[in-house]
């Protein structure tokens, strides 16, 4: 059996996971801090 | 004793006896949580003719051998007292092999006679290199 | 133990160590799976899948880790009524989830071309699998927590008790016959050879790294809006 491909899913999995959550939780903070800063200087 | 006292002995107790009781139930599950007999069990549990169990040891050195067909093969598992004798007919893993771990699922036709449906290779915690394990097969084979 | 009750100072700290945290765990990850992906050597049985290890082993640990993280996080709400513990608690929960399901998800593909089977019910995989369930209750709970009011204590306790998981991970192994094998890496050695080892711990620094990053990332963005909200409040009432 190849064993490459089976490496390169889970690399691949891994990858995509912890990007997504990076990505994701990178994306929630500005804009909940955006929104913070916004309603301050109102 | 302050409030703050109070709680914390309370929940560290709580928890203590929660960790302690679970533990308690899972070590006294050991028998029925383990995922496969091996042969020494198969034989004192006196497992039934035709009962469909997972069967876990080691392959016997030198035991293994494909008969006519081509896709049927026979070899003995063993724990290092009992050994049973196991045939399956089909493809089996690529860590499959004499002297390395072994499940085979199926179920006995005869007293120490295995037939396996399924096989599954166990490999152990041991990770190295083909030079690093050669060197060490040379050495175990130097011994008298 | 208070130092960090006041979140003005918690987010005076947590500004310049989230890109911190974020760009060292980056360039780790990179280097260790560089490295465990190109420089290593194959392993004698197991050949070239013996690489999923480098992603497999950091996954496993954060999603143990993580767990570890809520129930000392729930201990603090607890005990000590920590203002931010439950803020921490909640922030690892997501984290904690993914990195328990990519442990899953590689360790079935790692399976599949070593053991020969995608997923078997044996002791380790299967409390590993109740880990990712625990991890999706409590999120269910503290969510409806934060909905419809109610005791956040709930949550709390539920992240302690389902702390007793932890050990029959760790020990299952042991216990248990499995077909998962026994563990590879103690306080006393490693039974993998250094050749395929060392990109290991810079794998695991560099996802750790990026674990503490993405917690200080879903802290600060609770507490913001936490903040919008308490405003929103304050101006609804003064109106």
């Amino acid at each position: 059996m190849s064993q490459w491909p089976f490496v390169i899913a889970a690399y691949a999995v891994a990858i995509a996971g912890t990007l997504a959550l990076a990505i994701g939780s990178f994306v929630s903070m500005r804009r909940a801090e955006r929104a913070a800063e916004a309603l301050k200087r109102r | 004793m302050k409030a703050k006292n109070q709680r914390l002995v309370l929940v560290l107790a709580a928890t203590g006896a929660l960790v302690a009781a679970a533990l308690l139930a899972m070590s006294a599950l050991k028998d029925q949580a383990s995922y496969f007999y091996t042969p020494g069990d198969a034989v004192r549990d006196h497992v039934a003719l035709g009962q469909q169990i997972r069967l876990g040891g080691m392959v016997e050195k030198g035991s293994l051998h494909r008969e006519a067909d081509g896709v049927t093969i026979s070899f003995r598992v063993t724990d290092g007292a009992a050994s049973v004798a196991a045939r399956y007919t089909g493809i089996v893993p690529d860590l499959f092999r004499e002297g390395s771990g072994v499940v085979a699922e199926g179920r006995f036709i005869a007293p120490g006679s295995f037939v396996a449906d399924t096989i599954l290779a166990k490999h152990d915690e041991r990770y190295m290199p083909p030079q690093v394990a050669g060197s060490m097969h040379e050495a175990k084979s130097l011994k008298p | 133990m208070h130092v960090f009750a006041n979140p003005a100072r918690f987010l005076s700290i947590a500004r310049p160590l989230t890109g911190w945290f974020g760009w060292c765990g980056a360039v780790l990850i990179a280097v260790g799976l560089g490295a465990g992906l190109f420089l290593t050597p194959v392993d004698y049985l197991q050949g070239q899948t013996v690489r999923i290890m480098y992603v497999h082993v950091p996954a496993a640990w954060l999603g143990m880790a993580g767990w570890s993280g809520i129930a000392v996080a729930s201990l603090a709400e607890l005990v000590w009524r920590h203002p931010l513990a439950g803020v921490a608690g909640r922030a690892v929960a997501l984290p904690g989830a993914v990195f328990t399901a990519i442990c899953l998800a590689s360790g079935s593909i790692w399976g599949r071309p070593t053991w020969g089977t995608w997923w078997e019910w044996d002791g380790r995989l299967t409390s590993m699998l109740v880990l990712l369930f625990l991890y999706i209750a409590y999120i269910a709970l503290a969510d409806a927590v934060a909905e419809r009011g109610g005791q956040a204590r709930v949550a709390a306790i539920f992240g302690l008790v389902g702390a007793v998981n932890l050990p029959i991970i760790h020990f299952s192994v042991l216990w248990w016959r499995t077909l998962h094998q026994g563990q590879s890496i103690g306080f006393t050695g490693s039974t993998i050879d250094p050749a395929i080892l060392w990109p290991l711990p810079i794998a695991l620094a560099g996802f750790t790294l990026l674990f503490g990053a993405i917690v200080l990332m879903r802290m600060r963005a609770a507490l913001a809006r936490g903040k919008v909200e308490a405003r929103l409040r304050r101006l609804g009432s003064a109106a």
